[in-house]
Formats: C-alpha cells, structure tokens, sequence
C-alpha cells in the first residue's frame, strides 16, 4: 500500500449554498441525548440539528462521542435520555429497521461486507428487493457500483476486495436506496485521491437532491470541502459549531482540543537521552510506509495521529506480532520477529481479546509472562511466584480483591495494571503500550502514566501509541505524528503540544494511494480462478474421483457394475445424502449438528410403532406426521439451546445425542416392529438400476444449491455463517436464522429416516448412530468449510456417493475391512488439508490488504 | 461436582443399597477409574479448545495391540505394551500436526484419525476379539489395600496430570494458551506447540486406558473404546472445563467418572433399564453446562476486532 501527500486541490465542484437557517428544512432533530455506558458518560445533553440539503460535519477526536452518537441515531444503541425528531415527528424508540424504514442509512468505517459472498450477493441481501425488482439483477448492481466508480466483477469474493473497494461498496450500498439522511464515517479513511473527488461529487448530487449528509470525520481539510455546516463534539458535549464560512480552522482546533483530564503526569525525563535502544529504519507493513525513527533508553516515545492511521499496525510489527519490511534494530542489532516477540512486552489496545486471559486468576495472568523465572528446572516456585507477584503489585499499587479472584473481576484500570506488570516481569528490552489507558477510569490513568514513566527511568524503551493527543503531550519525551500510514510530524520537546499533535493529525493532507495494489489484487481476476475458487469447485474432482473409482471397480470385476451393486451402493448413498444435507446447513452457519445420527435412528424407532403391516392408512400417515414433527422438535430445541441458552453447537448437539439415544432404547429394547412391507418397497421403487429415492435426494441436493446461491434464504444464511456480526448490522434477524438452520436440518434427517426405515425395515434403537460421524465426512469431502459461510449441497451429495462408493469397492475387491477405515481415512484427511490449503492462500492474501 | 456426587451417594445409600455394596463398588471402580484416564486426555484437548474424537480409537488399537501382539504369552507383553504406547504416541502427534500446525477442524482431523486407527486396529485384530495375558490381567486387576490396580492407576495418573498441569511451567503455560491462545501469542508463547501437544498426551492417556482395559476384560473385542467416546466429552463438561478452552479441572474430571459410573450403577439397581440411564446421563449433561454457560457468559462480540475463531486462527498462525 503507497500513500502519498499531495496538494490539495481545491474542490472540483462548487459548494451549494446554505439554505438560510430559518426556511431550511429540519429534517433531523437530537435533543438532549444523554448516554452512558457503565456510568462512564459518553455523551450528555447533546442537541444537534440536521437540515436537508446540507452536509453537516461532526468533528472531534476519538472517544469524544461522535460513533456513540452515530449509532444513536441509526438505532444500534438505544440513548438513556433525549429525544430524537424525525422530519418533525418525535420518534419513539428508534432501531435499525425504524431508521431504515425512515430512510436513514449508515456507513461504517469498518464495511459491513461479507467475505464469503460474491459483490453481487453483498448488494442482494444488503440491500431491499424492490431495487432489484423489473431489471435484471446484474445491471442492477452494475449500476450500483458505477455510481461510485467501481469497476469490479459482481462475481468477484467479498474477501478478494481491497478496503478501498469494500469501503466504496458500502458507500455505494448506501446511496442505493436514496436515503433521506446518509451518516458517512470517515469514508475516505482509505481512499486515494481519485476515488474521493468521486466520493465528494456523489455526496453533492444526493445534497443537491435533497439528502441531509451527516459526515463524520477528523479531517479540517475536508469539512472545508464539503460541508456546509460544522459540529465539535469534545468529551461527549457539543463544544460549539456553525456554518463551514463563518468558523475559522484555528476556532475549531481550538474546539477539538482542550480535553480535560483530570490525571496528573509524571515529570518527563530529566536526563539527556541515553543510548538509542531502538532504531526503525523504512519500516513498511500492512498499514504503514516509510516509517523511521529512533528510540533512547530512558525515554517515552508516542506514536500519534487519528485511529486508524496505520499506528496500531505499527505497534504490531514493534512487537513481532505483524510481517514488517525494513530493519529494526534493538540495542544495536538487527532483530527480526521472532526475537522481537521475546524481547519486547506488548501491552495490547483490546486487552479483553488479546491482553489477558479471562478465564484465569489475577495471578496466573500476572505470571504469565515470567513463568521461566518463577521456576526451577520446569516446575514451578510458589512462594517465588507470590513473592514475584507481591513485589510488582505494590510497586505498581494494584488493588485485587485477592490474587486468586478471576481477573475480570478487577476493574478496568487494575487489569490494566496487571497486563503491565506481567510484561514488567518478563525483564523486557522494549515496552510497547498501544492505548494503555483504553477503557480506564480517570483515577488509573496517571497511576499508568507514572509506572511507563517509571519503567522508562529503569532504562527500557517505551513506545505508547495513543489516539489522545492530551495525553501525549503529558506523558511523552518524542512524539510522531501519523497520518494514512507516514510520519508526517516529529515532535521533541516543547513542541510536544496537545494542539501541534492534533494539527498535524488533521492537517495532513495525505491520502493512500492504493491504485497499484489494486491492479495487483485483481490480476488474476480471470474467469477461470473465480470458478476454480466458486464454493461448489469441488464438485468436478469429485465426479471424477467417483468415475475413477467406479472404472477400478470393473476392471477387478465386471460385476461391479451390475444392476445389483449399482442400486445398493445408490440406496445407501440416498440414506446418507439426505442426512448430510442438514449437516451441510448446520456447517454453513459454522456450527455442527452432532446429534443428526440418533435423531435418524429414533425417528425410525418412532415409525415402527405405526406403520406396521394391518395398521390402517391413517396410523401410516401418523407415522409420517410423527417423524416430522419429532425432527421439527428436535431441531427446534437444538437451535433455542444454541442462541439463547448459550450452548456451544457442540455442547447442545451432544447432549441431545445422548438423550436421543436413549429416547430410543426407551421406546424399544431391541429390534422389533417391522415395517410395512408394502411402504419398503413404495419407498424403493427404481427406474433401471437407479432408486427413485436417489433421484429425490438429487433433485433436493441441486434444489437447496439452488435456494442457497440465489434467493435471499440462501444468502442470509451464508451470511449469519460468513459473520454474525456484520448480518446483525445489515438488518438481518440472526437468531431466528440460526434456528431456522437448525430446523433445516432435522429436516433433511427426517428424510434420511424415512430411507433408513426403508433400508432397515425395522425399529432398532441401535441404528442409526453412525451417520453423525458419516455425515460429517460426507460434508468434508464435499468441500463444505467447517468455518461456515462457504459450502456446496451438491458436493455434500456426491461426497455421500463417493463415501459409500469407496466402501463398497473395498468389499467387492475382496479387501479386508482394513482398507475401508484405511481410505475412509484418507479421503477426511486429503480432502480436508487440500480445501485448507486451497482456501488457506486467498485468505492470507486479503488480510494483507 | 463432588456435592453432586456425594448427593447422588448417598441417595445410592438410601435407596438402592446394593449399589453401594462392597461387591458392586469393587466391580464397577475399575471401569470408572478407564473413564477417569480417558477423561483425563480428552480434557487436555479441550483445554485447547479442541475435539477429539478419536479417542475411540486410540483405546481400541491399545487393547488389540496388548492382546493380540502377546497373544496369551506373557513374555510378549512388554513389547506390546511398548508398541502400543509408540503408535498411539504416532496417532497423537498426526492429530497435532494436523490441529495446531495444519489449523484443520479438530473435528475433521481427528475423524479421520480415528479411521486410520480403526483401519490398523483392524490389520491387527482382524476383527475378532483375543483373550488377556494372565500377566496383564493381574497387573490391571490384583488388588492393594482393597482397590484394585487399575483404580490406583488412575489416581496415580491424576496426580500426575494435577502435578504437570498445575505445578509446572510448561503446565501453565499451557493452561494460558488454552485460555486465551491470542493473548498468549502476543506474550511470544508457542501457541502452535502447546496445542500439538496436547492431543500426543491425550493419545497417551488412551493407551494407558486401553491397556488397563484389556487387563480388566477377559476376552476384550476390537471395538472396546467405541463406548468411551462420548463419555469422554462427558465428564469432561461435567467437571465444568469449557468447551472454549482455558482452565481444566482434573480432579473434577476424575470425580465426574465416578458420578456417571455410579448414576449408571444406581439407576442398575433401581431396575431402570439402559434407556434411561443415557436419558438420566444426558439430562445431567445438559445441566452441567447450562451451569457453567451461565457462570461464563460468552465474551461480548467485539467490534472491529477480529470477528471470528478463522481471523483469531491466523492471528495465532502468523
């Protein structure tokens, strides 16, 4: 990725003038909107007025409420006080479908793209049907797109998307459906300068047609561009605002900055720089570019710049965790990730994913990172570890209930404290803090400041990266600045000022510049890679492995192929189809459906009290009823565990396969029951060598490959698998898809049952259970992937075929059954590490993007 | 875990005496104390998040390698026994190398895993089931101070889990990782070794419980782990270790064993039939972690960080 600082241009399109105040349209009204989160204030008494026809800019720096306030309105979080007035009516209770019903559209900094759909698909389920309604679907999302300049197959992975794409697609997303009020969030955070002139003209031809733009940004540059009107959000209060003409930049840096901290700092270094103990020389990665600078020992270093300016990627490689290019020297010499990892102590931003281990106590998690010392020869000394412990704590006034409460019991800033003192532990060479004071209460904070100071006074290096330019004024003895990935600004000294810190944050005029990786990320977009990397690719390998296999089996005997084995091997194949079919959905929401083996055997158990020879055709149809309601139910309650009661998919399949095993051997000792024979055969009638049965299971494979790649059930389902998160942003109903999947899938196994019962001819409590484990190996060969999103019906299908194939061949051949674990075995195993591998490469290629 | 077995014991007391009867105690400890080592090893997995479902076949090659390879002899015993601890060792590190270095389902891996043991369990045994060395069955059943051997064994394995996992650093370290493998990679630990090791141990506990299983079983069949499978997972929920991974429990492991045996055992004597001790099993199962799923509510989906368990696998691959 390049970015590069360019001269500005001045915009290419003429402003609209503002419409006079008093005649403008109100078109959205926030009036005393209060919020907390945790008893920490994020917003208080905010009134802000949106007209129509204008771009009102919301400025501040991060964590001065203005996402909180955003998602306020789009009715992702519900505001504690305050009322919000849409085009002069008060709205109730505000949520995401009342905004959208309203028409007010949102676009996140981070897209809402699913990785596992195609853009085509991306549009289809994001966005409402009647857009799609009389055209065809393609020019539809053609025209889409090239309102905002995307030139990208509709075919083209999700994943496969530069961000600058992605983010231009949820752009695009939301000018679709003519919104009456588009929040945009800083959406040109990864834009290079092209594709934000483009950006900055269609945001003029939806004010010009009448929408109110509420633009998010930390970027003066731009809200002299565009907007019309200015807001200053600080510390969660409206600091002050107006029209664009009447403020000047230097009023509202003067508004942004000026944060009150209420922490006191450590006084800074005294001494005169030590040694350099690190040196970063054209450090280049994932985010960054060109970044060099030097740290002394003894010293603070602070990396600044708005979030997501490439310091957290930063941070990452410092500490070893992220690829780098370029030399980084510790101590005057050369290191490379490895040692990085061991020397350096990394203080993470998100201390709940990645800081500390939740589950454990305050004193595993202290130790953690010193364990080598705390022992001798491998085991472990308690009263040295306590003593350890002890020590650290009181140096760094940790306050814990007890050493062996759970560390989420502690407060945010004493968990913090515990993160710093297991990396204080470790004897680091480097200490880098990525937001250390994120998520902690004032008090803390100089607490924090005071032991980095300290810890830099003991002779290491500390880098801090902060989005709170106050504090790194206060804390810092250098500072850089970044801006889109460079360092623009470095600061020493007295210049190390909250308002030169920001003014060069928000000054700079730097933009990505992502034009060459993007040629370089679709190069290979031929038609060819995309169908060789479609979900249902495998399925052409498969057919031919299957053929193979089958011309294998008559050249060792032309029996192999008579009527005969051809029915058998299709009867079997149909049992298990079907039952791998529901597995399939459950693997598609990234979930596993354990207990489809029993609920197949049960269900037969069930029907052989009712459609027995003698029994009139209503206790038949009973039997049939029952089997499907049983399966519903089962379903059902496989899904409720999930969703609400917090069960791991898992957890709830297993438990419910034992109780359905045991269901079973209540309802029969042993095999009894023996269904009517007239029913067996109506189920096995065949045309030729193949069972009609079979053909069911096939027209039921492609059908669901139908539903699942293009209607709106399909698509939100992979979706909900791809990634909940996102589905829940988009509008979707993930719980009720979830269980919906469930359901699906007990289904499809209570028509596995019925095949089965044909099959067996009889209720046995045993049979049955094996086509959980079968069923899963029919999935994997099928190309299914076990992390949901991505999977194929008709590779599920053909994975049953050739799983029963392979079994039969091994019995024709005369082989002992060795060879039939043996091969089922390895077909798991090649099978599962080829689609890794296949998939494994795409998906490292899209997180360097 | 022990308050509900200690309930469930006395209830035994009250109601069904004869399960608690010396005779039925001393006959039914040795398949509670299999349990407890299978237990053990699949609690290891779990504790790195994993699955493993090839513990059916790791016991089964155990008890066919140390009754067929002797085949009556007991002179042939040790190598047996020797081999047995080599392949399962084998099948272990195929499972690790394909979880923690491949980063394949552990569902998927050890599925097929488990086919390759029961394709050797079947070029060994042929199917058909071999009688134990009288040297094997003395080992596993003769008694000392009124328990037999097997039930010793398992404690003896117990401490020696509760002493590596707990005690030592690697134990710890392992523990960590298991709790939080991203947090653990940010401190430079070896996420990908921990969690390979974790199923060579697991395979190793199996083997000691297959051949405890063919000294206790006269004419063991090649099919003997099959039913251990699930009662694995079992207490191993039951003992309240997560799903998730993280903190293990052993002792609990243990006292779960005994909990399930002895349910099973009560509900024998009561003259409930088989049906419903799985209904009674499961019920206590789902229980169990409708206990612990609410004592840890899942963490709170975070926003703009890594979104899924594939991003936090490469986080930890890279």
């Amino acid at each position: 990725m390049r970015n590069e600082v360019v001269s500005i241009a001045q915009p290419s399109v003429e402003k609209i003038p503002v419409c006079a105040g008093s005649d403008a349209q109100v078109r959205l009204r926030l009036s005393d909107i209060s919020k907390d989160f945790a008893g920490v204030s994020a917003l208080s008494q905010v009134s802000v007025t949106f007209f129509a026809g204008e771009v009102h800019a919301v400025l501040g720096e991060n964590g001065a409420g203005k996402s909180t306030l955003m998602n306020i309105i789009a009715g992702a979080l519900r505001p504690d006080q305050g009322t919000i007035t849409f085009e002069g009516e008060t709205v109730g209770q505000m949520s995401p479908e009342v905004a959208a019903s309203l028409g007010i559209a949102i676009c996140y900094q981070h897209p809402n793209l699913l990785d596992d759909l195609s853009v085509l698909e991306n549009l289809q389920v994001a966005l409402p049907r009647r857009l799609f309604a009389g055209k065809p679907a393609e020019a539809t999302a053609r025209s889409i797109l090239a309102n905002v300049g995307l030139d990208i197959p509709l075919s083209e992975r999700g994943d496969k998307l530069t961000i600058a794409q992605k983010q231009l697609l949820e752009v695009a997303k939301a000018l679709a459906v003519r919104p009456k009020v588009l929040i945009l969030d800083e959406p040109t955070a990864s834009l290079d300068q092209d594709a934000t002139e483009l950006l900055f003209r269609r945001v003029h031809e939806a004010v010009e047609a009448g929408t109110s733009i509420i633009y998010i940004t930390h970027r003066m540059a731009e809200v002299r561009q565009i907007a019309h009107r200015v807001t200053v959000l600080r510390d969660g209060r409206v600091r002050g605002g107006g029209t664009v003409d009447e403020v000047s930049d230097a009023d509202l840096l003067a508004m942004i900055v000026g944060r009150t901290l209420g922490s006191t700092f450590p006084p800074k270094s005294a001494r005169a720089a030590g040694a350099v103990c690190l040196d970063v020389r054209a450090l280049r990665g994932t985010r960054f570019r060109d970044v060099s600078f030097e740290a002394a020992s003894g010293t603070i270093l602070g990396v600044a710049g708005v979030s997501g300016n490439g310091q957290s990627e930063l941070m990452r490689a410092l500490a070893g965790l992220e690829p780098f290019d370029g030399e980084i020297a510790l101590n005057g010499r050369k290191v490379g990730r490895q040692e990085l990892l061991r020397r350096a102590a990394f203080m993470p931003a998100d201390r709940h994913a990645e800081g500390i281990a939740g589950s454990l106590s305050v004193r595993e998690n202290a130790a953690a990172g010193a364990l080598g010392r705390m022992g001798t020869l491998g085991v472990m000394s308690r009263r040295r570890e306590l003593g350890m412990i002890d020590e650290i704590f009181d140096v760094l006034a940790v306050k814990a209930p007890g050493l062996e409460s759970t560390i989420v019991a502690l407060s945010g800033g004493n968990q913090q404290k515990v993160v710093m003192a297991r990396a204080l532990l470790s004897g680091p060479e480097l200490i880098i803090a990525d937001e250390p004071t994120q998520g902690v209460d004032v008090g803390a904070r100089s607490e924090i400041y005071r032991i980095l100071r300290k810890a830099a006074d003991d002779g290491t290096a500390v880098i801090v990266n902060s989005s709170d330019a106050a504090e790194l004024e206060g804390l810092c003895d250098k500072v850089i600045v970044l801006s889109r990935g460079r360092v623009v600004e470095t600061l020493a000294g007295d210049d190390i000022t909250e308002t030169r810190i920001v003014g060069a944050a928000v000054g700079a005029l730097t933009h990505f510049h992502e034009t060459d990786q993007a040629a370089w990320k679709l190069s290979g977009g031929s038609r060819w890679r995309r169908m060789l990397e479609a979900d249902n690719a495998p399925a052409i390998p498969l057919i031919l492995v299957t053929i193979l296999l089958a011309l294998l089996g008559v050249s060792y005997n032309p029996h192999y192929l008579s009527a005969f084995n051809v029915s058998n091997v299709l009867q079997l194949t149909t049992t298990l189809g079907f039952i791998a079919l529901g597995q399939t959905v459950a693997m598609l929401l990234g979930g596993i459906d354990l207990s489809v083996g029993p609920l197949s055997g049960f269900l037969v158990v069930v029907a052989s009290f009712f459609i027995n020879t003698g029994h009139p055709a209503g206790m038949f149809a009973a039997g049939f009823l029952l089997i499907v309601v049983g399966a519903a139910t089962v379903g059902l309650v496989n899904g409720g565990l999930i969703r609400f009661a917090n069960f791991t998919p898992i957890a709830a399949t297993l438990a419910m396969y034992i109780g359905l095993q045991g269901a079973s051997f209540l309802l029969r000792g042993g095999p009894g029951g023996y269904i009517d024979a007239g029913v067996v055969s109506a189920l096995s009638v065949q045309i030729g060598p193949i069972p009609i049965a079979f053909l069911v299971m096939c027209v039921f494979a492609v059908g669901s490959e139908y539903l699942l790649r293009r209607s709106r059930l399909g698509w939100r389902l992979r979706a909900v698998g791809s990634d909940e998160f996102a589905s829940r942003r988009i509008g979707l109903r993930v719980d009720r898809i979830f269980i919906l999947g469930y359901l699906a899938s007990a289904l499809f196994t209570a028509l596995g049952a019925i095949m089965l019962m044909a099959q067996i001819g009889v209720g046995d409590p045993q049979q049955g259970v094996s086509y959980t484990l079968e069923s899963i190996t029919a999935v994997v060969l099928g190309g299914t992937s076990l992390r949901g999103g991505r999977g194929t019906f008709i590779g599920t299908a053909i994975g049953a075929l050739l799983l029963m194939e392979v079994l039969n061949v091994v019995s024709f051949l005369g082989m002992s059954q060795t060879w039939q674990y043996v091969f089922q075995g390895m077909l798991v195993l090649s099978s599962a590490l080829i689609y890794a591998t296949a998939r494994g490469r795409g998906g490292r290629g899209s997180k360097l993007a | 875990m022990v308050c509900a077995t200690a309930v469930l014991f006395v209830v035994c007391f009250v109601f069904a005496p004869s399960s608690v009867a010396t005779g039925a105690l001393a006959g039914s400890l040795p398949f509670a104390a299999i349990l407890a080592i299978v237990g053990l090893g699949q609690m290891l997995v779990v504790q790195q998040g994993g699955f493993d479902l090839s513990v059916a076949g790791g016991v089964s090659l155990a008890v066919v390698i140390a009754t067929h390879l002797p085949a009556g002899h007991d002179s042939a015993l040790l190598p047996a026994v020797v081999a047995a601890f080599v392949c399962t060792a084998l099948a272990g590190a195929c499972n690790g190398l394909m979880v923690g270095f491949l980063r394949l389902n552990a569902i998927v891996a050890t599925i097929g895993t488990n086919a390759l043991l029961y394709g050797a369990i079947f070029a060994i045994s042929g199917g058909v089931p071999e009688a134990t060395t009288n040297l094997l069955a003395a080992i596993a059943t003769d008694s000392v101070f009124g328990l037999e051997n097997t039930v010793w064994f398992a404690l003896l394995i117990l401490l020696l889990v509760l002493f590596v996992v707990k005690k030592t650093v690697i134990g710890r370290r392992f523990e960590l990782i298991g709790a939080n493998p991203l947090a653990a990679r940010a401190m430079g630990l070896k996420v990908r070794r921990h969690q390979a090791m974790a199923y060579v141990f697991a395979q190793l506990l199996y083997c000691v419980a297959g051949i405890l299983l063919a000294g206790i079983t006269a004419q063991p069949t090649a099919y003997q782990g099959d039913s251990l499978l699930l009662p694995s997972v079992a207490v191993v929920v039951l003992a309240g270790t997560s799903l998730l991974g993280g903190r293990g429990y052993p002792v609990s492991t243990v006292i779960a064993a005994l909990f399930l045996n002895q349910l099973s055992q009560f509900a024998l004597a009561v003259g409930v039939p088989y049906s419903a001790q799985t209904i009674i099993q499961a019920l206590a199962l789902g229980f169990g972690i409708a206990v612990y799923s609410l004592r840890w509510p899942a963490r709170p989906l975070q926003i703009n960080k890594s979104k899924d368990p594939e991003e936090r696998d490469e986080l930890v691959a890279s």
